[in-house]
């Protein structure tokens, strides 16, 4: 594996900040979702588990709609399938972390502040409300990361095929 | 006589099936020596983009052959083809084709990243070389919409060259720019094609910028009407 085109397409993700900003944002209440369907029912773990299958596939499918005309010129400038694929991984695997990091650091700030106050995060409150609302246990947090790699992998093989059937004079004729 | 850099060999392009095919291409021959520097030249919609873009590599012709620094690009399948554009092609096209969300610099070792070759600082040495020869390394943290048309080329031919390839293919590169300009970024290509010794092959409609050019072909409807 290239590295160096992973690590570059995790920078060049961040570019497309409204975009990448949103999805992290939609990636962030899905861990929540998905963590906090894990601890439900059967139903309710098969239906969150969906709802995630469908999220990452459309951002999957989105990325390489946005990145059509940059797909096109990197293969005009001699980028191979595989180079294409590790800068649409690298977007994914940037927004997924973040959101991943993003909630479990907002987990261990919500019970950090308990403690230091000694709140009780059973009572009623504005903590008690964010605790319910975000604080993930660490077996359901890291499991919902687990899912959602999992069910990403579907996704990125569908964007790797739409963008290896991206020909490079697609950059010429959509100018 | 040194061998020929670029030979086309029977070359026929065809759009569309049945009854509404159009002849792109007819039967075309050529063949272009190292460092030439060949104007093709001819009313839009003649063929002579299409037939660029054949000699490329970036359309497969309906028929014939092309060879490019003896390598028959019409037999090598597209999972090879990067590497036969890494290693033998630039390109500069009529509208840049800078990626918007990366800075000139970055649009010019782009085209490095996939190798293994070299390393990180020989990597980003080549790529303010080659800014420096178009006069753009102050604008190298610029993004190409901070950047004037006649900027954006000139980063354009800069990333053509990052890999130091043979042949320079140039489609109507000052076709977005205004005169001075455009005379300008002719300049750089003629500099490159005398200094680096690289064969040119400059599509225009543009019969100003014949003057650059040791050769001309003159295209009309799809078929080549003279090679002076």
């Amino acid at each position: 594996m290239n590295l160096k085109i992973f690590l570059k397409s995790m920078k060049f993700a961040f570019r497309a900040r409204k975009r990448v900003f949103a999805f992290i944002v939609i990636y962030a209440i899905l861990y929540i979702q998905v963590g906090k369907g894990l601890e439900q029912s059967a139903q309710a773990q098969t239906l969150w588990l969906l709802v995630a299958f469908s999220v990452a596939t459309v951002y999957a499918i989105l990325i390489s709609q946005f990145r059509r005309r940059d797909i096109a010129i990197l293969k005009c400038v001699s980028w191979s399938n595989s180079d294409v694929m590790l800068l649409l991984i690298g977007e994914v695997v940037v927004v997924s972390l973040t959101a991943f990091l993003l909630i479990f650091q907002l987990s261990v700030e919500i019970l950090g502040v308990a403690a230091y106050f000694t709140i009780d995060i059973e009572g009623p409150g504005l903590l008690r409300t964010l605790h319910d609302l975000i604080v993930l246990q660490p077996g359901p947090m890291f499991l919902s990361l687990f899912y959602i790699v999992i069910l990403q992998i579907p996704g990125l093989v569908l964007a790797q095929v739409r963008a290896m059937k991206i020909p490079p004079m697609k950059a010429i004729r959509e100018e | 006589m040194p061998n020929p850099i670029i030979q086309v060999q029977g070359v026929n392009k065809e759009y569309g099936r049945g009854k509404k095919t159009v002849a792109a291409l007819k039967d075309i021959n050529i063949e272009i020596n190292p460092g030439e520097f060949v104007a093709v030249v001819g009313p839009s919609g003649c063929g002579k983009s299409t037939l660029l873009h054949v000699m490329a590599g970036l359309e497969a012709p309906t028929n014939g052959r092309i060879l490019l620094d003896g390598v028959d690009v019409t037999l090598i399948s597209e999972r090879d083809m990067p590497k036969v554009r890494a290693q033998k092609i630039g390109f500069v096209f009529q509208s840049f084709l800078l990626i918007e969300d990366l800075t000139a610099y970055e649009n010019i070792e782009a085209v490095l990243w996939p190798s293994l070759e070299y390393r990180k600082e020989k990597q980003e040495a080549m790529a303010l070389e080659v800014l420096r020869e178009v006069d753009m390394l102050e604008r190298k943290d610029h993004f190409p919409r901070q950047m004037s048309g006649g900027e954006q080329q000139r980063v354009a031919i800069a990333r053509a060259l990052v890999n130091n390839p043979p042949i320079l293919f140039c489609d109507e590169p000052t076709g977005n720019l205004d005169s001075k300009t455009g005379e300008g970024v002719l300049k750089i290509i003629a500099g490159l094609n005398r200094d680096r010794k690289m064969t040119v092959v400059l599509v225009t409609h543009n019969e100003e910028l014949v003057k650059y050019a040791k050769r001309v072909l003159r295209m009309k409807d799809g078929a080549i009407v003279s090679d002076k």
